[in-house]
């Protein structure tokens, strides 16, 4: 299993590196630099738009800088942003961590409630409960998450109890340990909330479907036929088989997670990495978005990973060598 | 002794009415002395809202507003603008004096100025701002180009610790206006400069306490995506016309939201002090007014101007031998009678109705309104009109000749172009289409494409392969700042970049204001010249201006000493507002 973990791992740095590549040859491939949008300045001069070019080395080959690039990444060095003009990682470091928790916190507040939901509606299919949730589902999956957002955040406003936006209050600072836990869930309600609903109502749906396969399968017929009790045929047999699939899709969802929520955090004023890799993409903040991209790539392989090896844990039938 | 009074009171009156009418004042003066001795004008926090972080604090590097107004608080310059009079007043520099050729300016610096970690400030400031920063080959910096004329700089020199001279290759106008530069420590970025860090130097990774400034507020904290968190600077020098010590509010609180709608909520919430209004706003938000204990200001014109320009360039492509454009577009866009038929199109009072409420400015002349004392009012004006546009264009030669519904010129090329704008701009996109609605009723073929901003730069300023084009750019109040776009040897002078000589006589005279301009020093025969190139750009028509937004806000009625502009915004001269009495918690 060790062996198998360290081959994924060697594999993925050719991977991750003709994905930086892709990415710096698209960003290449759009017309202009990012210090085109100076040109338009009446008070800026080409001098200083060539000073500012020197300084990040644009006026080298692309391939120069490229390879610049990648050499300092051996490093640990994730270049400048041309924006801000300090080290890209300073500027991820905090904002991944904020993006990170609202991720787990959504991917367990999806999991937790999909999955019993799917069971339930599974187990009373065509029932008027199984209708509602259909229903239900397709009114979160067609609802855009921005306008969810702006729904939630206006009826916090008229509640008053919950922060309109934000990670932390103000006094944030001087509350106590469980004080500052507390903040920090309200805060996370709504974003939370935003980003799971689409997903809980496609992963029910999911659930829902694999449960009644499983269901229909004659082994099952032959758990009840037993005379097994109902809840150790659904709970036992039925689930374990059923929850495969899922497990895959978990890997997916891990790296969709970082990425997917930057208009749930622009809205919710959440200070993830989602706002600032959409403004570094229309600037062409190259070396941000490409470190950006690389986070990225890193978090799918890595749930693709975690996806095996549970894999692995909960189907005895498959075995990595 | 309430006792005594009522007993003295009763003797006197008989009248149980007149005596609680006089308890009734009694208290309401001894309400009164106790408001007195706890009224204080300091305290309390301004809590407002940006839409994006800063991108550095660090000056020089980085200028654009969400970094300004950050430096502004921490930082002043040797002068600053009032930003109600639009007169220059001392900020650092309590006087100056300047040669009578014009060229030699002596500022003579406050003594009791100090930077927030108690350094004094002095000459050698000044000195390193400008010939170790803003001069210095290595940084990038944009006000070096304020500060060059024709690609020669200034020379600065420190004549003892509290004088400093200027010395100018030539007359500069607007010289005291740039001087209001931000000044930087020298003692905490030395180092920096001397090791060639400078330019990454003071971003926003840099702990709060580091930045140090002579300003009113010192910044405490930063928390990207967040908000930034400002404290009164104890040393700072300046006191109010009472001789009061300023700043009076305790702090400033920028709150990051993005979200112009997320922000709004938060205002109507109460916990923003302050909310840009966007046209659309105002519907929701004047009724609200007196419930939610606000105010909504309506302070002009903004200065973003937007407008339709055609095509001129005249040149030729090195690379392929062509025209950059083909002749025969060439020649109606040269046309001042086809860009006088496509002002009349421009249905302005439609594109404020429909983009802004209602609320926006129909603009005729190059400077904004609220620029004021340079704003021409006298320009000529071309009023909403169709049929007038089309008899324009018979009389020009243009007429649908074959009767397919497209004019065709004298030589039946039919009237088609394209026209760009970009699509980061929703305002401009939906401009084009209200425009291209009308230049289609007149009988012309509109091609609309929405590029990608950095697409459309590199058509206006290298490629050139361009018809029309819808754009806006920033103004300000002093006209020589537009030099680039106006001089036909600018690179913004994007009707036909970058002339070797004026290709037009209209042209060569607007070169000729903008070279005496910047050399008049007397303000009112400035006025004059610029007045004749606003009038100019009317009649020529080089670009076609439709409309300006309006500058709204909303404050809420805790605050006293506001005096907002268009200029200024809502909080200009910050130091000076203070909390009303009964917002400030003791």
């Amino acid at each position: 299993m060790l062996s198998y973990i360290i081959k994924r791992i060697l594999v993925a740095i050719p991977l991750l590196l003709a994905m930086s590549l892709l990415t710096f040859i698209f960003m290449q491939m759009t017309p202009g630099n990012f210090f085109d949008a100076l040109k338009l300045d009446p008070q800026i001069s080409p001098e200083t738009i060539a000073r500012y070019e020197k300084l990040y080395h644009l006026d080298k080959p692309l391939l120069v800088q490229y390879l610049q690039w990648v050499r300092n990444l051996f490093k640990l060095e994730f270049g400048y942003s041309f924006f801000y003009h300090v080290p890209v990682s300073s500027l991820i470091a905090g904002r991944l961590a904020n993006t990170f928790i609202l991720a787990l916190a959504s991917l367990l507040f999806t999991w937790l409630v999909a999955l019993p939901l799917g069971i339930w509606a599974a187990v009373r299919r065509n029932e008027w409960s199984d209708r509602i949730l259909s229903l239900s589902s397709f009114i979160f999956l067609s609802i855009p998450s921005f306008f969810l957002a702006m729904i939630l955040l206006y009826l916090a406003s008229q509640g008053g109890l919950l922060p309109l936006g934000g990670i932390r209050s103000a006094n944030f600072d001087e509350l106590s340990l469980f004080g500052q836990w507390l903040d920090l869930l309200k805060h996370l309600l709504i974003p939370t909330v935003v980003i799971s609903l689409a997903s809980i109502a496609a992963l029910q749906r999911i659930m829902r479907g694999n449960m009644l396969e499983v269901l229909r399968q004659q082994y099952i017929l032959t758990a009840r036929a037993k005379g097994l009790p109902e809840e150790r045929v659904i709970y036992r047999h039925a689930l374990r088989n059923a929850i495969n699939p899922l497990i895959t899709l978990f890997g997916y969802e891990l790296s969709g997670l970082l990425g997917g929520a930057a208009l749930t955090e622009i809205i919710c004023s959440w200070p993830g990495l989602g706002s600032l890799m959409l403004t570094a993409v229309r600037a062409k903040d190259i070396y941000l978005v490409m470190s950006s991209m690389l986070m990225g790539g890193i978090l799918l392989l890595i749930g693709n990973l975690i996806a095996d090896i549970l894999l692995a844990w909960s189907d005895p039938r498959i075995r990595y060598e | 002794m309430i006792a005594q009074i009522s007993g003295y009171l009763k003797q006197q009156f008989f009248s149980h009415l007149k005596f609680v009418f006089f308890l009734f004042l009694l208290s309401f003066f001894l309400l009164q002395t106790h408001q007195a001795n706890s009224t204080t004008k300091y305290g309390g926090q301004l809590v407002i809202a940006s839409t994006s972080d800063p991108k550095s604090f660090n000056d020089i590097m980085a200028k654009e507003t969400s970094t300004t107004m950050v430096t502004e608080l921490i930082f002043e310059g040797l002068t600053k603008m009032n930003a109600v009079t639009f007169k220059v007043e001392p900020q650092l520099a309590e006087r100056w004096q300047v040669s009578s050729d014009g060229l030699t300016w002596t500022f003579f610096l406050r003594r009791d100025v100090v930077w927030a970690d108690g350094q004094p400030f002095t000459a050698d400031d000044v000195v390193f701002t400008f010939n170790d920063l803003i001069f210095n080959p290595q940084i990038p910096s944009s006000a070096r180009d304020v500060f060059s004329i024709d690609g020669k700089t200034f020379r600065v020199e420190k004549v003892d610790d509290y004088t400093v001279q200027f010395i100018l290759p030539v007359k500069f106008a607007p010289f005291l206006q740039g001087m209001s530069q931000l000044i930087l420590p020298q003692h905490k970025l030395k180092q920096a400069v001397a090791e060639e860090k400078f330019t990454f130097t003071w971003g926003i990774d840099t702990p709060p306490q580091e930045i140090i400034g002579t300003g009113p507020f010192k910044l405490v904290e930063y928390r990207p995506g967040e908000r930034l968190v400002f404290e009164r600077n104890p040393r700072y020098w300046k006191k109010s016309s009472e001789g009061e010590q300023l700043p009076y509010l305790d702090r400033l609180i920028f709150l990051i939201v993005q979200n112009l709608d997320t922000a709004l909520l938060k205002f109507m919430d109460g916990e923003l002090d302050h909310y840009s209004l966007r046209g659309m706003d105002y519907p929701l938000l004047k009724p609200l007014e007196k419930k939610g204990n606000f105010t909504i200001y309506e302070v002009g014109p903004d200065f973003g101007s937007n407008f339709i320009l055609f095509n001129q360039n005249r040149g030729i492509n090195p690379k392929t031998n062509e025209p950059f454009i083909p002749f025969y577009k060439l020649s109606w866009f040269t046309n001042l009678d086809f860009r006088r038929a496509v002002a009349h199109a421009i249905d302005k009072k439609k594109i404020i109705d429909i983009l802004m409420n209602g609320l926006g400015y129909e603009q005729e002349a190059s400077m904004s309104p609220s620029a004021q004392f340079f704003y021409n009012p006298n320009v000529i004006k071309y009023e909403y009109d169709l049929a007038k546009a089309k008899v324009i264009l018979k009389q020009a030669g243009f007429m649908d000749r074959d009767g397919d519904g497209i004019m065709e010129d004298a030589n039946g090329h039919p009237l088609q172009f394209n026209l760009y704008t970009n699509s980061g701009s929703t305002q401009r996109v939906q401009m084009a289409a209200i425009l291209r609605h009308d230049l289609e009723s007149l009988g012309m073929k509109v091609n609309f494409h929405a590029l990608e901003f950095n697409t459309l730069v590199g058509k206006l300023t290298s490629t050139f392969d361009w018809d029309a084009v819808i754009l806006g750019l920033t103004g300000g109040i002093e006209p020589h700042f537009g030099k680039n776009v106006w001089h036909s040897s600018g690179q913004l002078h994007m009707w036909h970049p970058q002339q070797e000589k004026p290709a037009t006589a209209w042209e060569k005279r607007i070169d000729d204001i903008f070279t005496e301009g910047v050399q008049e020093l007397d303000e009112n025969k400035r006025k004059i010249l610029y007045d004749e190139f606003q009038l100019i750009v009317s009649q020529q028509l080089p670009v076609i201006y439709t409309v300006l937004s309006s500058t709204i806000f909303a404050i809420r009625n805790k605050f006293e000493n506001l005096k907002p502009t268009s200029y200024g915004g809502a909080f200009h001269d910050v130091e000076e507002i203070y909390l009303k009495s009964e917002f400030i918690k003791n």
